[in-house]
């Protein structure tokens, strides 16, 4: 019972994420249509480069799709337990961030609602995913298991932004704040919060369950013999 | 005047509130306003190049206190169509709908002939 209530927000979340991707992605369907545009691709209508825009679009929404529930499923103790399925799924979720999510979302960023400030916040959202991915990998190869974490959170915090700022959305111009800057708020909040938050809480969780002469290198030998049993 | 006004309504507000009814919240997209009303902005109607009569619109929209103007201007022509303007271009209204259609050539543009047949 213990074990639930403080495994509770940890599910909770997982099960936030789950369910606000699965909202996302049935939303985005219609964005997919060339003779049905959704009210998304026609509020942005006409853009410049019409062709590139809508091929990162569609890149965006796919990979979008595969990349944030897979990113959730990857830190499910279940997924985690099974080694050899975290460690191809990882491969795989990390090609698709770096190679198709990140940059088809920083085109897709120059045509940003709100202007300059739209695009600065997802290009920096975008850059810390990408950033923290590369890291998470190589502390994946070098069985940093505390750094690969880190990373991850990181990277999974920011993918969250999508379920956030739309909330945030709706909850602002549900209150009557304008269009605009509603949406740089609720796209700023989420992005600066989320980072801090997994900050505190890798600090937190370090200081609270590694000891302190293991913190910074390899601090759990088993998984590390693990994820080298389980082939590279 | 008035009956462009009612065409506009009929063939793009009503459908178009129809239309964001029923499309999904949990989208980036902004959220429909609390209400529109339709403009004419000429009382006498302009003839394009083809030689039809229209009558230039706009549509304001209010989403809270206060009314934006014009976020959809276009032109109804006397024998029923009505076009929206996109980007440079104006498209049959099904075009707020999501549909992609294509734009009219020379549509909504007050023919140079006609100017100078009223100047003289």
């Amino acid at each position: 019972m213990r074990r639930l209530v403080s495994d509770l927000p940890r599910l909770a979340f997982i099960a936030a994420m789950l369910a606000g991707s699965a909202l996302i992605t049935a939303t985005s369907l219609a964005s997919l249509d060339d003779e049905n545009l959704s009210a998304f691709v026609m509020e942005k209508l006409p853009v410049r480069f019409e062709a590139a825009w809508f091929l990162a679009l569609k890149v965006h929404l796919v990979a979008a799709a595969f990349s944030l529930p897979a990113c959730v499923l990857l830190l499910t103790k279940a997924l985690q337990r099974r080694l050899t399925v975290h460690r191809w799924l990882g491969r795989v979720t990390g090609g698709v961030v770096l190679l198709a999510l990140v940059p088809s979302g920083a085109v897709l960023s120059l045509e940003a609602t709100g202007g300059l400030p739209s695009t600065l916040g997802f290009l920096v959202s975008g850059g810390l995913i990408a950033f923290f991915m590369t890291r998470g990998i190589l502390a994946a190869r070098r069985h940093h298991v505390q750094a690969h974490r880190r990373a991850t959170w990181h990277v999974l915090a920011q993918m969250s932004v999508a379920v956030s700022s739309r909330v945030l959305l709706i909850a602002f111009e549900a209150a009557g704040l304008e269009h605009e800057p509603a949406y740089i708020a609720a796209l700023w909040g989420p992005v600066v919060c989320s980072a801090l938050a997994v900050e505190v809480l890798s600090r937190w969780t370090l200081t609270e369950r590694t000891p302190r002469e293991v913190r910074p290198a390899v601090t759990r030998p088993a998984l590390a013999v693990a994820f080298a049993r389980a082939g590279r | 005047m008035k009956a462009a006004e009612a065409r506009v309504t009929e063939a793009v507000v009503k459908p178009l509130t129809t239309f964001e009814e029923n499309r999904s919240r949990f989208s980036r997209a902004r959220l429909p306003p609390k209400e529109r009303r339709v403009r004419v902005t000429q009382g006498t109607p302009s003839i394009d190049a083809s030689g039809r009569a229209f009558f230039p619109f706009a549509i304001d929209a209010k989403w809270g206190a206060g009314w934006q103007a014009n976020t959809v201007v276009g032109c109804a022509y006397v024998d029923g169509a009505v076009l929206v303007k996109r980007g440079d271009d104006h498209r049959p209204a099904e075009s707020l709908l999501g549909k992609n259609v294509k734009p009219v050539a020379g549509a909504c543009v007050e023919s140079k002939d006609s100017l100078a047949a009223v100047v003289k």
